[in-house]
């Protein structure tokens, strides 16, 4: 009853809704401008927030978090350009939808499977702060390692046909990864002398270039470029029995979502890829993934959502950030003099409490803000198609340039566009080189972390559990996958002796 | 050396603490930029934004933050070194703007900048899990004698990292030093016992620390810490490490004496300031004022000891 009456006046008492609505507003336009990423976003509004009392400057930096997640899914289904790292793999059967002129649907999925993340998340935020943080502590090196083997691993069923078409590609995606300054011993790797290749290459960079420019120079190609399809820019919201298809797949979502966000370093891309693949592993209809699946939209949308709360586990219990955007939060927390860690809860309970508060009131507001922004951008992609791609092209370059202000950032971008369109043309799969710029740096740097802990030896992943058990999902996921190569490839075989009998 | 330095923040503070109530110090340039490589809400961001807050009673100008983020301080240093170097223009630096001088080839390094004053020293601790095995340094570097050490470090080029370096050099023991990406995963490391221990900021601790999950073993300072008055130096517990991350700003070479004037009489009048004693006093810095001439003598100092370091370490050619 306390606690109750202590949250209503935080509702009515404190500029607490107001900076929910401003940081969710924010967060949605910054998430849905191409190359602004969740965390860039949220560093933009953090220079605001000095000035605010420190309740409403972290209800607003955890607001603009919440829209980011959500508002990255709108260019990704619209126009095939992740908003955010996590969306990349929205893009995937979101912009399929699109394309079948279901883009009401698709983004009403996204909006709902979001506002379902971020509930999750919080609930879990709320409940089970304190058990939850120990089993961050669980994960060692070799943990991470294994992990990330774990994710190489679905680069198969990503593939979308060719095995080798996908490796190729996630080598590609590795081998970008590599750039920058080597995460154990400091030296330069194909940094060429170029202070900006320091920090290595941004795997937002990767996505932009291969989805979006790619995208936009095949289009460019194409003789269709003045005819326009003509969609309808009303929202879909999913009708009841939709809601219920989508529960599996969001439920997917919420608890890959919960895991990544706990463990630093993944964030929401990880987050986003793996419930992908596990929603279609599970699907009644796996069949539809990649060409057009709700579900392929529900799942990812969830799981990034869910990783915008639950990555705060970690930060409000140890003070450490499981993901960029989280590391912002934790700047502004110090900014305002707040340490998190076990004792924030005893010292500064309130601040605590208006943060969960805040946070309910931004993934409430999801909605009706989604209903209100979202048709605007639908009219915007409607537009003559020649006058949209000259469009998309100035706002991509312009949100990549506005990252650093660097001529090489938007030189990368395009570079990765023609690389892309060259991928379109010979039919190799985008999804996997993500993966492999994503992932790579995890495998490698906690691959020689852990040799470097024991001296060469590789027994040292035998001793840690939770490496045994990923690593052998991962075979067992890619014994699954040849196996299944080969009994298609056996079948495909067998059709064309059918055929050419006939 | 470093109590000639004592001496002059000293006499200059000695000095300022006479015309405390005067009007602040009239300033060539209405608003000054103070320039950062952090983003927002990073380490010297922070840094920055409290000192501008109190600086306009000290000196007569309006400061403004400027952050100018990427490539690891190197856009920073060219937006400097491109500047005039007439005072409206300075830049917070750390150890920070050296090493990426050194690791890369930047268009302006830190030779094109002068420094201004030194300000603070961040303190650099040896830190171990609090349920852990370790109650000293010795205890650490016996374990590490008998079997293979395991120390950890934020980054791989990186103070803490040489620091870590060194201890293990110094001790002649065979130990891991295993770099990270940031002190967060660090800390989970630590805290998790995969490492022995690690090498932070004590700013980074503090969460920990309150919550009495982790052990401070030693810092690495010559003197013991105003706050940690209990905590020895890992130099008098036999081992002679002492890193000196250093926290300042820096012009466009060629600044004018009166500018650095203005200053080098402002900043101690500022440290000595009650209200921002009382912001720095919670973040355990160390006041380290040094004029523009110390300032640049420690900066080149610092820059030789890291040059070696990082070719020791094969960082380098």
């Amino acid at each position: 009853m306390e606690t109750l009456s202590q949250v209503v006046s935080m509702l009515f008492g404190t500029p607490l809704i107001p900076a929910a609505l401003i940081g969710l507003v924010w967060g949605v336009i910054g998430g849905a401008m191409p190359g602004l990423s969740a965390s860039v976003t949220m560093a933009l509004v953090l220079p605001f927030t000095y000035a605010l009392d420190p309740m409403s400057a972290i209800v607003l930096l955890a607001s603009v978090y919440i829209g980011a997640e959500y508002g990255g899914s709108i260019p990704a289904i619209l126009i095939r350009t992740p908003g955010t790292n996590s969306a990349a793999a929205t893009v995937i059967d979101g912009f399929e939808l699109k394309k079948q002129g279901r883009a009401g649907e698709a983004l009403g999925i996204s909006l709902w499977s979001g506002v379902v993340g971020s509930l999750f998340g919080l609930a879990m935020l709320i409940v089970f702060t304190e058990p939850l943080s120990r089993f961050a502590l669980a994960f060692k090196p070799m943990s991470y390692c294994a992990l990330g083997v774990l994710g190489l691993s679905i680069i198969a069923s990503l593939s979308g046909g060719s095995l080798l078409k996908g490796l190729a590609a996630a080598l590609v995606g590795m081998m970008i990864a590599t750039i920058g300054i080597d995460p154990l011993s400091g030296v330069n790797r194909f940094t060429f002398d170029l202070p900006d290749l320091l920090g290595g290459v941004k795997p937002i960079m990767v996505m932009i270039g291969l989805f979006a420019v790619a995208e936009l120079m095949r289009q460019s190609g194409g003789v269709d470029l003045a005819t326009q399809a003509a969609t309808s820019v009303r929202i879909v919201f999913p009708s009841f029995p939709m809601m219920k298809r989508l529960a599996k797949p969001q439920g997917i979502g919420c608890g890959v979502g919960l895991v990544e966000g706990l463990l630093p370093g993944g964030g929401g891309s990880v987050a986003a890829f793996f419930s992908y693949n596990e929603a279609k592993r599970w699907s009644r209809h796996p069949e539809e993934f990649g060409k057009g699946s709700v579900e392929g939209v529900a799942a990812p949308e969830a799981a990034n959502n869910t990783v915008a709360s639950s990555s705060l586990i970690p930060l409000l219990s140890f003070g450490i950030p499981g993901s960029n955007s989280a590391a912002v939060l934790l700047g502004g927390l110090l900014i305002h003099g707040l340490i998190p860690g076990p004792r924030l809860f005893e010292q500064n309970g309130d601040v605590v409490m208006g943060l969960y508060v805040g946070s309910f009131v931004a993934t409430l507001a999801q909605i009706p803000i989604g209903l209100l922004i979202l048709p605007l951008c639908m009219w915007l992609v409607n537009r003559p198609r020649h006058v949209l791609a000259a469009f998309v092209f100035m706002l991509v370059l312009s949100g990549v340039y506005s990252i650093n202000g660097s001529y090489l950032d938007i030189a990368m971008v395009m570079s990765f566009g023609l690389i892309g369109w060259l991928m379109l043309k010979n039919d190799y799969p985008f999804l996997p080189a993500v993966l492999g710029v994503v992932l790579g740096p995890i495998v490698e740097s906690n691959y020689r972390r852990s040799l470097l802990l024991s001296g060469g030896e590789h027994s040292i992943f035998l001793e840690d559990p939770i490496a045994v058990g990923f690593l052998i999902t991962a075979a067992l996921f890619i014994g699954f996958s040849l196996y299944r190569e080969r009994r298609d490839a056996l079948a495909r075989k067998k059709e064309k002796e059918v055929n050419a009998n006939a | 050396m470093r109590k000639l330095a004592a001496a002059l923040a000293f006499a200059v503070f000695g000095f300022g603490a006479g015309s405390a109530s005067a009007e602040p110090a009239a300033y060539p340039h209405k608003v000054v930029t103070l320039v950062t490589h952090s983003s927002p809400g990073g380490g010297s961001d922070i840094f920055l934004r409290e000192m501008v807050k109190h600086l306009g009673k000290y000196i007569n100008a309006t400061f403004i933050v400027e952050n100018v983020s990427g490539g690891s301080g190197a856009r920073a240093m060219s937006r400097l070194a491109t500047s005039k170097p007439d005072g409206s223009v300075f830049y917070a630096i750390t150890p920070t703007y050296i090493y990426t001088s050194l690791l890369s080839k930047p268009p302006h390094t830190y030779r094109d900048l002068q420094p201004l004053a030194i300000v603070f020293a961040d303190p650099e601790v040896l830190y171990t899990r609090a349920d852990g095995p370790y109650q000293s340094v010795k205890d650490l570097i016996d374990h590490a004698r008998k079997a293979r050490g395991r120390f950890g470090a934020a980054n791989p080029a990186s103070l803490e990292r040489q620091a870590a370096e060194r201890l293990k050099a110094v001790a002649k023991v065979n130990a891991a030093v295993v770099s990270h990406e940031g002190g967060g995963d660090l800390m989970i490391n630590v805290l998790n016992g995969t490492l022995d221990a690690g090498v932070g900021e004590i700013q980074e601790l503090r969460a920990q620390l309150a919550g009495k999950k982790v052990r401070l073993l030693g810092v690495f300072t010559e003197q013991r810490l105003a706050d940690f008055p209990d905590l020895p130096t890992v130099k008098e517990q036999g081992f002679d490490v002492v890193v000196h991350k250093f926290r300042g700003l820096a012009g466009p070479k060629g600044l004018p004496a009166d500018v650095i004037a203005v200053w080098e009489k402002a900043l101690p009048q500022l440290l000595a300031d009650p209200e921002y004693k009382k912001v720095y006093g919670q973040e355990s810095l160390i006041v380290d004022f040094r004029g523009s001439a110390q300032a640049t003598e420690l900066v080149n100092g610092f820059a030789t000891e890291a040059e070696a370091f990082l070719k020791e370490a094969g960082v380098i050619k």
